[in-house]
């Protein structure tokens, strides 16, 4: 006799896991691939304390070089989280970077993610 | 796994609000700013109230024209703005407008050239600049 239990059980705790998974019910799920590279997370979290920021304040807050931060940049932009603008004070060039409102929205999502995770690990 | 991911997450908040606390650093300007822009403020209604007509008019208007050009040279050369930039200057224009318009217009009215109604009324219209500024350096 085989306990009818397990033949109905095994099938459907698999099909639960899988649910769970497909509908990201673990913390992880919330947290954003363009913004989890360190490098970019670093460059969205100075940019969300800010209105905009100079491209070189946020090159020397990040502690990065001119090309890479070009580089992040541009994969922000392309994701629609950051604005570039480019001006002029007095005869110098100047690029300023913004975060659009995709880009705090995903931001915020993000933290709210790392938070229940690093709750998660104090728990 | 589980531990390291969840330490792991908690240093990257950690540097998060690191970053914040550089920026709003970066941002302290705004403080001077908005003390600068009470000062002006003050200054100008005690030269219109107390300053006979002629000159009173021309030398208020240059002294404030002067005093928000040189902030907003100012602040156009700041290398990071605060988040909600826009929104505090509209509050501290806003009030300093109506506290203006409150000493004015009764000022004019009954109390033309009495430094005794002047003087607060100065220091009215400096509060929104000032407090804005006290507010700003605490963050």
């Amino acid at each position: 006799m085989t306990d009818p239990h397990d033949a109905i059980t095994a099938p459907n705790a698999d099909a639960a896991t899988g649910a769970a998974a497909r509908t990201g019910s673990h913390p992880r799920h919330g947290l954003d691939e363009v913004i989890h590279a360190p490098v970019r997370f670093s460059i969205v979290a100075t940019l969300a304390a800010a209105e905009k920021a100079e491209f070189a304040f946020v090159r020397n807050t990040v502690e990065v070089s001119d090309s890479v931060l070009s580089r992040q940049v541009a994969t922000l932009e392309k994701a629609g989280y950051v604005a570039v603008t480019k001006g002029y004070v007095g005869k110098r060039p100047r690029t300023w970077l913004a975060l659009t409102a995709d880009g705090r929205a995903v931001f915020a999502d993000h933290c709210r993610a790392l938070r229940a995770i690093a709750g998660a690990g104090e728990g | 796994m589980g531990e390291y991911a969840s330490s792991d997450a908690a240093a990257t908040l950690a540097r998060a609000e690191e970053l914040g606390s550089v920026v709003r650093r970066g941002t302290r300007w705004f403080a001077w700013y908005q003390v600068v822009f009470g000062c002006g403020a003050g200054l100008q209604l005690l030269i219109v109230g107390l300053l006979k007509p002629p000159y009173a008019a021309s030398f208020s208007g240059v002294l404030f024209g002067t005093v928000m050009a040189g902030l907003g040279v100012y602040a156009g050369r700041q290398p990071v703005v605060r988040r909600g930039f826009g929104k505090r200057i509209a509050i501290t224009v806003g009030a300093w407008a109506l506290l203006y318009a409150a000493v004015l217009v009764p000022g004019f009215i009954c109390f033309q050239g009495a430094a005794a109604w002047w003087m607060p009324g100065a220091v009215a219209v400096a509060l929104p600049g000032l407090i804005g500024g006290y507010l700003e350096a605490r963050r």
